[in-house]
């Protein structure tokens, strides 16, 4: 109770008011809609007690770092510098509001229009948002606003085609976010080899936009996305999910004709956090700004003819255009963003290219290694990967699992979750943190495994 | 201005790392993929951006920095216990997907808050996964879509909201493929029963409320509305943003509604961190249960103890008819935790932070008006009524008529003040509005000084007014020229 200043005052107040109790305050309730009996919670507690509470049920928690762990699923085990929680969690940016006043708000305001810039550097294209929810809302707002850009010319109305390999928990939000504005969600097809059927490809020229992702949910990296936008054409918007973190040595989707790049913006700024709160990237060309959702942070002058940032485009935004906006998001993950920003300009250039390579290395010798172990196969052998790999085992993914677990190792995900056909596939994530010793631990406890299940 | 892009200092990345693990490791990426140039982040070394980010926070306005009373948007103090709570490993290093056993302790604080906002609001079923409020009304007006499609309502395809409803409202229902029908507030900018009575029919979906409405006034009638939207077999939503001015007092589950979301970060404290994260949780009734986003907590009676000391194992649920994920994992994790804490320090007397939102508002509503009373161009009521509940807001139209200061000059005439703006122009049906909350957590010196400084800024030369701020790092910002001239990057060549 001690954030009430005015608790031991009420009465004083109640009174300079003309008012005798709490009660009066709320004596415009209805009788029959006002709740009498006491909420059946806990006891308060002090801020002590609270923490020793959390520190008691989170403790029971098994973090990452206290094991070796090769769970990712597009979530990153990373590592954050001190620097970025320190400053982010200074008052002024972490109790601020959304910047409806830029004459107070011009720190925020100025970082993320440095955040807009550094994304825009990052994929190669002109224009940034300052953040979506996560990657999969990203990419279900990125096909909705390619729709609204390119369903009046397209031949095929309303068709949107998402490749065969977007992790089921992305396309459920797709499907969520799309099914009522009258698209069509059709597959597009990978071939025998992991990777997209090119040929196949032809039947999305007409659409309104094509979704794929580089490296797509099994880490693959496809080299025939940069032909893509050739064979869809102009009049097809391409939308590219990314890893943000492979950007260091990958190709900017910008660079091979995405119209729109999107993907997690977690590797930068926040641990894996259970999930949340994380950040989605929303990159685009000019030719979709003003149907992009989200904030857009612009820089202009003040009234001294000084420099000065501003929110702007807002007329495309819900509080201003209400059931005709292009969407419906308001808060965002605005203070997660700025940490992303502080570790992207703390990396620099070069830093993200050394942040890169450690990923690509350590995806490198796990994949070596792992796939050396007798009865385990590489999937899609002739694709390279950044960051998770799957393999093909004798027995259940989550039998191995399971007994990896016993050996204190975190062995992957298990594929069958997403499809139930690949119960036998493990997707095994490695990350910048990735120690031989790590790969040597997950390797030992596969083997034994294998032996056991083998024999 | 410090520029971030002007710190060329350091020699190559400002933090420095180990090494790959193998010379080489570009070769993993075939060329035709490889990174031809790469970005042009800043290259600065930790002191220079430590004071870059240091200087902007200086450039920025926060509940820490003074009184915040943005209408609509709860901006209350955040213990900072909360985040200390959520740099826990047990929070920070996990992953949503780790199995069960491992997050044991994460899974048994989701049930618990999944009861505690059942309670508080008088619902079934609650999911921690929408992850903003907008995405909350988004994913219950989707279970709702997918209810009626089930038992054979499918046709219906209009949602209601009142003209005074949030922005998210109607674009939410939109997104759901749903055409909005708005109906007009009362004369008093309550509910017209008869409004409502002649746009429900045999193809509502739903209607959207959110109540206290965004006046701050009671919705007397809420029990009848309801009646008369389920007469016509449609649904009733609960918009929980302004769930702080009643909790405890009543609860949206007694109004009749059938679902809701909860803004963690208003009523429980997630700070709004200069736009997000936020977290939307969404509550529905048994009926609509079976349609919720997947997975939501529960939990079993179990041997032994289980591994949180309680007599029960947690696990995930996927609800049998669900729409499937709005977020991609189980939502704002590090803010359902914050908010845990936040609630933990109220408890079952939670009702009190209600008790005081609503005493702090009318306290400092009684202060203005009574003080503007002789007051040339005293404001206006938004909306008569003898008591508001969290917020009230204000018409500054007798200022503009009598003197031209309109309610934007008083705004940024605020600033100068130390204060930060109340909400402007919102909602729209009162005219040069002002919306203003002043939360729990203020004390009542700090509504006096408000009130006092209000008062005066209306009896203030009208030049010094519609010229303002002039106090602050900049002066007005001209954001017109920003949306005519649109400079969304930095050009870096400058």
């Amino acid at each position: 109770m001690d954030q009430l200043p005015n608790l031991g005052r009420e009465n004083e107040m109640l009174k300079e008011m003309g008012l005798s109790s709490i009660d009066d305050l709320f004596s415009d309730i209805p009788e029959e809609v006002r709740r009498t009996e006491v909420l059946p919670l806990p006891e308060p507690q002090s801020e002590e007690e609270i923490l020793a509470d959390a520190q008691r049920l989170l403790g029971v928690n098994i973090d990452l770092d206290s094991r070796p762990s090769f769970l990712s699923t597009g979530l990153a085990r990373n590592f954050v510098p001190t620097m970025v929680g320190m400053l982010a969690t200074r008052g002024e940016f972490l109790t601020a509001y959304t910047p409806y006043q830029p004459e107070v708000s011009q720190g925020m305001l100025q970082a993320m229009w440095e955040f807009q810039t550094m994304i825009s550097e990052l994929v190669a294209l002109p224009v940034s948002n300052v953040s979506m929810y996560d990657a999969s809302t990203s990419a279900a707002e990125a096909i909705t606003c390619a729709v609204r850009v390119k369903g009046r010319k397209a031949e095929q109305k309303g068709v949107v085609y998402v490749s065969q390999f977007v992790p089921p928990h992305r396309f459920s939000v797709i499907e969520n976010y799309t099914q009522g504005g009258g698209i069509e969600l059709r597959i597009l097809e990978h071939g025998e080899d992991g990777q997209i059927d090119l040929e196949a490809a032809h039947v999305a020229a007409g659409a309104c936009a094509v979704y794929v992702e580089q490296p797509n949910a099994f880490g693959q990296l496809d080299e025939g996305i940069t032909q893509l936008k050739e064979i869809i054409g102009e009049h097809t918007a391409l939308i590219v999910g990314v890893d943000a973190v492979s950007l260091g040595i990958v190709e900017a989707p910008g660079n091979y004709g995405a119209d729109i790049v999107v993907g997690e913006g977690q590797p930068f700024g926040i641990g894996p956090t259970a999930g949340g709160p994380i950040y989605g990237l929303f990159a685009c060309n000019m030719e979709y700004l003003r149907q992009m959702p989200g904030r857009i942070v612009g820089k202009t002058l003040d009234e001294d003819g000084r420099d000065a940032f501003t929110l702007t485009l807002s007329t495309r935004e819900q509080h201003i255009r209400r059931h005709r906006a292009t969407s419906n998001i308001c808060s965002n993950e605005t203070l997660i963003a700025l940490m992303g920003a502080m570790h992207m300009a703390l990396l620099g250039p070069e830093g993200l290219e050394r942040l890169a390579l450690r990923v690509a290395a350590s995806t490198e010798a796990a994949k070596k290694a792992i796939s050396s172990i007798e009865n385990v196969e590489l999937v899609s052998p002739s694709m390279p990967n950044f960051r998770e790999f799957s393999v093909k085992l004798p027995g259940l993914a989550s039998d191995a699992l399971l007994f990896m677990d016993d050996r204190g190792v975190l062995g992957g995900f298990d594929i069958g979750e997403w499809w139930n056909s690949k119960s036998s596939h493990l997707l095994i994530g490695c990350d910048e943190r990735t120690s031989k010793s790590d790969i040597d631990a997950l390797v030992d406890a596969l083997s034994s495994w294998i032996e056991e299940v083998v024999s | 201005m410090s520029d971030i892009y002007e710190f060329n200092g350091a020699a190559g990345s400002g933090w420095s790392q180990p090494p790959p693990m193998f010379e080489g490791a570009e070769k993993t990426i075939p060329i035709s993929l490889r990174r031809s140039k790469l970005p042009e982040w800043p290259r600065a070394s930790e002191p220079e951006l430590v004071r870059h980010y240091t200087w902007l926070s200086q450039r920025n306005f926060g509940i820490d920095t003074g009184f915040y009373p943005l209408g609509s948007c709860t901006m209350k103090h955040n213990p900072r216990v909360n985040e200390r709570i959520v740099n826990l490993p047990g929070i920070d290093r996990i992953h949503p997907l780790q199995p069960e056993h491992q997050i044991q302790g994460l899974l048994a604080i989701f049930f618990e808050m999944q009861e505690m906002l059942e309670i508080c609001a008088g619902m079934d079923q609650v999911t921690l996964q929408p992850v903003a409020g907008a995405q909350g009304e988004f994913a219950a007006i989707r279970c709702i879509q997918e209810y009626h499609r089930d038992i054979g309502e499918g046709h219906r395809d209009k949602v209601i909201v009142p003209d005074s409803a949030h922005g998210t409202n109607p674009a939410s229902a939109a997104m759901c493929g749903y055409e909005v029908i708005e109906i007009p507030s009362g004369s008093d900018g309550r509910l017209d029963l008869d409004a409502l009575g002649a746009a429900v029919g045999d193809d509502t979906a739903a209607m959207m409320v959110t109540n206290p409405n965004t006046l701050g006034i009671f919705e007397p009638e809420i029990a009848q509305a309801a009646e008369i939207v389920h007469a016509a077999g449609g649904q009733m939503y609960y918009d929980g943003a302004n769930f702080n001015a009643i909790l405890g007092k009543t609860d949206p589950g007694r109004m009749g509604f059938d679902a809701v979301h909860y803004n963690l970060h208003k009523t429980f404290s997630q700070p709004h961190g200069g736009g997000g994260p936020g977290s939307g949780p969404i509550g529905v009734k048994s009926h609509l249960a079976a349609y919720l986003p997947a997975p939501v907590a529960d939990r079993e009676e179990t041997e032994g103890g289980g591994i949180v000391g309680n007599g029960f194992r947690y696990f995930w649920r996927t609800p049998e008819k669900s729409i499937g994920k709005v977020q991609q994992w189980h939502g704002n994790a590090g803010a359902v935790i914050r908010s845990w804490a936040f609630y933990r320090r109220y408890g079952r007397e939670l009702e009190k932070m209600s008790e005081h939102a609503v005493l702090n508002a009318n306290y400092l509503r009684h202060r203005i008006m009574q003080g503007a009373e002789g007051v040339h161009a005293m404001p206006l009521d938004g909306a008569p009524a003898d008591v508001v509940k969290h917020e009230f807001t204000l018409s500054m139209t007798p200022l503009k008529d009598a003197v031209g200061v309109s309610g934007k000059d008083v705004a940024k005439r605020l600033l100068d003040y130390g204060y930060m703006s109340p909400t402007l122009y919102f909602p729209m049906i009162v005219p040069e509005c002002l919306m203003i909350e002043p939360t729990e957590t203020e004390s009542k010196e700090v509504l006096d000084k408000f009130a006092k400084d209000f008062l005066t800024i209306l009896a203030e030369d009208p030049e010094i007014v519609t010229t303002a701020p002039h106090d602050t790092k900049v002066r007005r910002v001209d954001e017109v020229l920003a949306a005519r001239s649109l400079v969304l990057r930095h050009p870096l060549t400058d």
